[in-house]
C-alpha cells in the first residue's frame, strides 16, 4: 500500500467530428492527492473521466499520451482497458441509478468479489463486511442482507463507494459525487473520500461544478472552461490569486452578500398561519404548523434541506395543494374565503418561478405566448398592447425582442428562466414565488439570474418568497431567512445575522456545511 | 416535430406499402371493365386470369379483384373513421381525467376498468343484432371497443403533464381547467397520439373484418374484407382465390400497420432520449 501510483494523462484530445471538445488536456494523478477538476455543464469535465477510463461514447475521437507508473500505455488499447477496476474505480454520480436495484447490496459486493478477486464464498463474505465498516456504514452485517431503495441517498452513495474500493483500485475517480445530496450529507461523503485518501493513499479525481465545495478537499485544481483548462495550480495559491476571469465568477458565486435589514414599515402583503400539509401515504406532515409574514417589497428566504417543507410551503402559499390546511390573507384578503373564480382573479397578483428552466416553458408555445399567458388568461388589454408589453418585460429580464416569435428549446436554460421571470411579471404581480429557481443553473447563470431578481425586487417593489437549498443564493435577495426542519421553522430573523450567529442547532449544521472558501 | 426523413427505413417502407394498397383500392377500378356487384355470367367461378378477371370470379360470376378493391375502400374508411372516433374519445378522456387527478382522476380510471372487464365484443355484436345497422352505430361499437387502451395512455401521459412546471405556472397564473387542458394538455399529448393512431387503426380494421365475418358489417351485395373473406369460406372447395385474395391484402395491411407502430414507437423513444440530452451547451452564454 505505500508505493504510490503514479498516472500521467498529457494533451487529451478529444472530438466529435470536426466540434473539439476537450483541447489537450493534462492532468497528473498520484496516490495520497486529491486533484480537483472543476467546470460547468458541457465544458468536458465528464468527458475527462470517461477518456481516463477508456470508455468514451462511440463517435467521439479521443487521443492522448498515457502513462501509469512510468510505463507507457497506448491510448484506448486493451492494456487501457484493462486498468478499470485494477487501478480505476468510479464513484458514480447517481447511486441510485448505479446500483442494481432487484439484488441486496451483498449480494452485488459477494459477486464483484469473486469475480474481480476470485475469492471464496467466505472470504468474499468477511471482506464485503470490511468494505462497508470501512466506508462507515452503520450495521454493515445486516445492511448485506437488504436493497438499495432501502438506504438513504448518502449510504447508498456509501455502498457505491464501497463497489468501487472492492476490487482494489489505486485511483477513486468521482464524478459529481454529491450533487444528488444535501450539502450536510456531502460534505460526509467528501470526508469519508477525503479519509481514503490520507489513510490509504488513494488518488483521488474530484469532478464539479462547485469550486468552493472542491477547493475544501483538493490539494491541485483544473478549472475547465468550454473544454479548455484556463486555470490550474495549487488549491491554496488558486484561491488566494485567482488569475482567470471565469475563476473568480466561480469563486464569487458562493460569496454571501448582505442585504440591508429588513424596513419595518412597509404594510404586511402576506400572512400565512398554522399551515398543515400531510401528502397521502405519509407518515408525517410535510408542513407541521408553519406561519410566515411578508412585507410589501421584502424578501424571504426559505431554506432547508430537502424534505424539510419549503417547496411545500411555497406550493401551500400558491394554493397549488390539495389538503393544505391553515390561513393564508394576501392584502388583507383571506384566500380560502374565496370561491373559485375570485381566487383565479387574485392570482394575478402572485407571480411563480420554478427549478427547471427546461419544463417551465411550453415547448410548443412560442415565447411571446409564453410571456403574454397570463395576459390572455385574465383577459387583459388586446393583442397588440399585449405584444408590446411582451416587449417590454423581455427587455426587463435582459432579453433582445428577436426571441419573441422563437420557442423554447432555442435558448439556454439561463435564458430560459429569464423568460419564466417576464411570464411571472407580466400580470404585474406584488408577490413572486421562486422555487428553487437557480438551483439547476451554472455559477455563471446563477449570479445573473439573481442580480436580475435583487433589481427587479428594487425597483418593482416586488416581494420574493424565494425557496432555496442554497444559502448564498438566500443572501442575494433575501432581507429575512426562515429555515425548516421537518415541516417546521426553526429559526428566523434578519439573513445576515442569521447566516452570521445561527442560534438553532440545524441552522448551525447547514452553515457549517458551506464550504470554507 | 420531425420529419418523415428520420423514421427508420422499414417504417418508412411500410408507410410506402400503405400508401400503395390505398391508391389500389381507390385508383384500381380505373384499370377494370368489372363491376364489383354485377354477375358475368359467362364466367361463374373461373380461375384468376380466365376470361380477363385477373383474380377469377366467385360462383355468382362477381369479379374478386373488383370486389377485393371495393371491399378495400370500405374496410380501410371503416378503419380510419372508427379510429379517428376512438382518437377524439380516448384523447378526451385521458386528457381530463389525468389533469383533473385526486378523486375524479381515479373514478374515471375505475370506469376504464369496467370497460376494460366488459367481454366487449360480445356487447359489440349485441348492440349490432339488436339495433337497426347503420354506419354510424358500427363506427361508434368499433371505435368504442378500440379506445380503452388510447385512453389509459393518454391519462398517464396527461397525468405526468399536470405536475409539469409550465402547467403549474399556468394554474398559478389562474388559468382555468379547460385552458389549461386546451392550451397546455392536448396540444402537448397529440404527437403520442398519432403514433397510437399507427396501432389502433389496424386494430380498427381487424374488428371490422371480425364483424364482418360474422355477418355483422355491412350488407350484401357492399363488401368490406371481412364479408369478401366470409363468403370465400363458403367457396374454398370450389374457388379458393375468392378467399386468397382478399385476404392476402387484408395479411398485408395489417403486418405494414404492424410494423408502422412498432417502427412510430422505436422512433418516439429516440425523439425521448434525444430531447433529455439536447440542452448541454447553451449556444450563447
Amino acid at each position: 500500500m505505500t508505493s504510490t501510483t503514479h498516472i500521467e494523462l498529457s494533451e487529451l484530445r478529444v472530438s466529435a467530428g470536426s466540434r473539439e471538445l476537450l483541447a489537450g488536456l493534462s492532468l497528473e494523478l498520484r496516490g495520497g492527492e486529491c486533484v480537483g477538476l472543476v467546470g460547468e455543464s458541457g465544458s468536458g469535465k465528464s468527458l475527462t473521466s470517461l477518456a481516463l477510463l477508456g470508455l468514451l461514447p462511440a463517435g467521439l475521437n479521443g487521443q492522448a499520451g498515457m502513462r501509469v507508473d512510468g510505463r507507457d500505455i497506448e491510448f484506448g488499447s486493451r492494456t487501457h482497458a484493462a486498468l478499470r477496476g485494477r487501478v480505476f474505480g468510479l464513484v458514480p454520480q447517481d447511486p441510485l441509478a448505479a446500483l442494481h436495484p432487484l439484488r441486496s447490496i451483498g449480494r452485488q459486493l459477494l459477486e464483484t468479489l469473486r469475480v474481480a478477486r476470485g475469492m471464496s464464498r467466505d472470504a468474499a463474505q468477511a471482506e464485503a463486511e470490511a468494505l462497508l465498516r470501512r466506508v462507515q456504514l452503520p450495521e454493515p452485517r445486516q445492511a448485506m442482507a437488504k436493497y438499495p431503495h432501502q438506504f438513504s441517498g448518502g449510504q447508498r452513495q456509501r455502498i457505491a463507494i464501497a463497489l468501487a474500493l472492492a476490487t482494489q483500485p489505486r485511483i477513486l475517480i468521482a464524478d459529481e459525487p454529491t450533487s444528488a445530496l444535501d450539502a450536510r450529507i456531502a460534505r460526509e461523503i467528501l470526508d469519508l473520500l477525503d479519509t481514503l485518501r490520507r489513510e490509504e493513499s488513494l488518488g483521488l479525481l474530484l469532478i464539479s461544478h462547485d469550486l468552493p465545495l472542491v477547493g475544501a478537499y483538493a490539494q491541485q485544481l483544473l478549472v475547465l472552461q468550454r473544454g479548455v483548462v484556463v486555470e490550474r495550480g495549487e488549491t491554496r495559491a488558486v484561491f488566494a490569486t485567482p488569475r482567470h476571469a471565469y475563476t473568480r465568477e466561480l469563486l464569487a458565486a458562493d460569496q454571501l452578500h448582505a442585504l440591508p435589514a429588513p424596513a419595518v414599515d412597509a404594510p404586511m402583503l402576506l400572512q400565512a398561519e398554522n399551515l398543515r400539509m400531510r401528502y397521502r401515504g405519509a407518515t408525517s406532515n410535510a408542513l407541521d404548523g408553519v406561519s410566515v409574514q411578508l412585507h410589501r417589497g421584502e424578501g424571504l428566504a426559505l431554506v432547508g434541506e430537502s424534505g424539510s417543507g419549503k417547496s411545500t410551503l411555497g406550493r401551500a402559499v400558491l394554493k397549488l395543494l390539495r389538503g393544505a390546511s391553515g390561513r393564508i390573507t394576501l392584502d388583507g384578503i383571506e384566500l380560502d374565503a374565496l370561491d373559485a373564480a375570485a381566487l383565479r382573479a387574485l392570482r394575478r397578483r402572485i407571480g411563480v418561478v420554478f427549478q427547471d428552466p427546461y419544463a417551465s416553458l411550453d415547448p410548443r408555445f412560442d415565447i411571446a405566448r409564453v410571456i403574454t399567458e397570463p395576459l390572455r388568461i385574465h383577459g387583459i388589454g388586446d393583442a397588440d398592447s399585449q405584444c408590446a408589453k411582451a416587449l417590454e418585460l423581455l427587455q426587463a429580464v435582459g432579453m433582445e425582442a428577436s426571441a419573441l416569435d422563437r420557442y423554447p428549446h432555442q435558448f439556454s436554460g439561463g435564458q430560459r428562466q429569464r423568460i419564466a421571470i417576464a411570464r411571472a411579471l407580466s400580470t404585474s404581480p406584488d408577490l413572486l414565488v421562486c422555487d428553487e429557481a437557480v438551483s439547476a443553473l451554472d455559477a455563471h447563470h446563477r449570479a445573473a439570474i439573481l442580480a436580475l431578481l435583487a433589481k427587479l425586487k428594487r425597483e418593482r417593489g416586488l416581494a420574493l418568497l424565494f425557496v432555496t437549498h442554497d444559502l448564498a443564493a438566500a443572501s442575494a435577495v433575501a432581507e429575512r431567512i426562515a429555515v425548516l426542519e421537518a415541516g417546521r421553522i426553526v429559526e428566523t430573523g434578519p439573513t445576515a445575522a442569521v447566516l452570521a450567529h445561527p442560534q438553532h442547532t440545524h441552522t448551525q449544521a447547514l452553515v457549517a456545511a458551506r464550504p470554507a472558501a | 416535430m420531425q420529419t418523415l426523413r428520420s423514421l427508420p427505413p422499414l417504417a418508412r417502407s411500410c408507410l410506402a406499402t400503405l400508401a400503395m394498397l390505398a391508391a389500389i383500392c381507390w385508383l384500381g377500378p380505373l384499370f377494370t371493365a368489372f363491376d364489383p356487384h354485377s354477375p358475368d355470367w359467362d364466367s361463374l367461378s373461373v380461375a384468376p386470369g380466365v376470361n380477363g378477371h385477373w383474380f377469377g370470379t366467385d360462383a355468382i360470376g362477381r369479379d374478386v379483384f373488383a370486389r377485393t378493391l371495393a371491399g378495400g375502400r370500405l374496410s380501410l374508411t371503416i378503419g380510419l373513421l372508427a379510429s379517428v372516433v376512438a382518437l377524439v374519445i380516448g384523447v378526451g378522456y385521458g386528457a381530463i381525467a389525468g389533469l383533473a387527478g385526486g378523486r375524479v382522476e381515479r373514478a374515471l380510471v375505475r370506469v376504464l376498468d369496467v370497460f376494460s372487464a366488459l367481454p366487449f365484443l360480445l356487447v359489440v355484436i349485441l348492440l349490432l343484432t339488436l339495433f337497426e345497422r347503420s354506419l354510424g352505430l358500427l363506427l361508434l361499437a368499433i371505435g368504442g371497443y378500440v379506445w380503452i387502451d388510447l385512453a389509459r395512455v393518454m391519462r398517464a401521459e396527461s397525468a405526468r403533464l399536470r405536475d409539469a412546471p409550465f402547467v403549474l405556472a399556468a394554474h398559478a397564473a389562474g388559468a382555468t381547467f379547460s385552458q389549461r387542458l386546451r392550451w397546455h394538455v392536448v396540444p402537448n399529448l397529440l404527437p403520442l397520439a398519432f403514433v397510437y393512431l399507427g396501432l389502433i387503426l389496424p386494430q380498427a380494421i381487424l374488428v371490422e373484418s371480425f364483424l364482418g365475418f360474422l355477418g355483422l358489417s355491412v350488407d350484401e351485395p357492399s363488401a368490406s374484407w371481412g364479408t369478401l373473406l366470409a363468403e370465400g369460406v363458403q367457396e374454398l372447395d370450389t374457388a379458393p382465390w375468392t378467399l386468397l385474395f382478399p385476404a392476402s391484402f387484408l395479411v398485408v395491411t395489417l403486418a405494414a400497420f404492424q410494423f408502422l407502430g412498432d417502427g412510430l414507437r422505436d422512433w418516439m423513444d429516440v425523439r425521448g432520449q434525444v430531447a433529455r440530452s439536447e440542452p448541454v451547451e447553451p449556444a450563447a452564454a
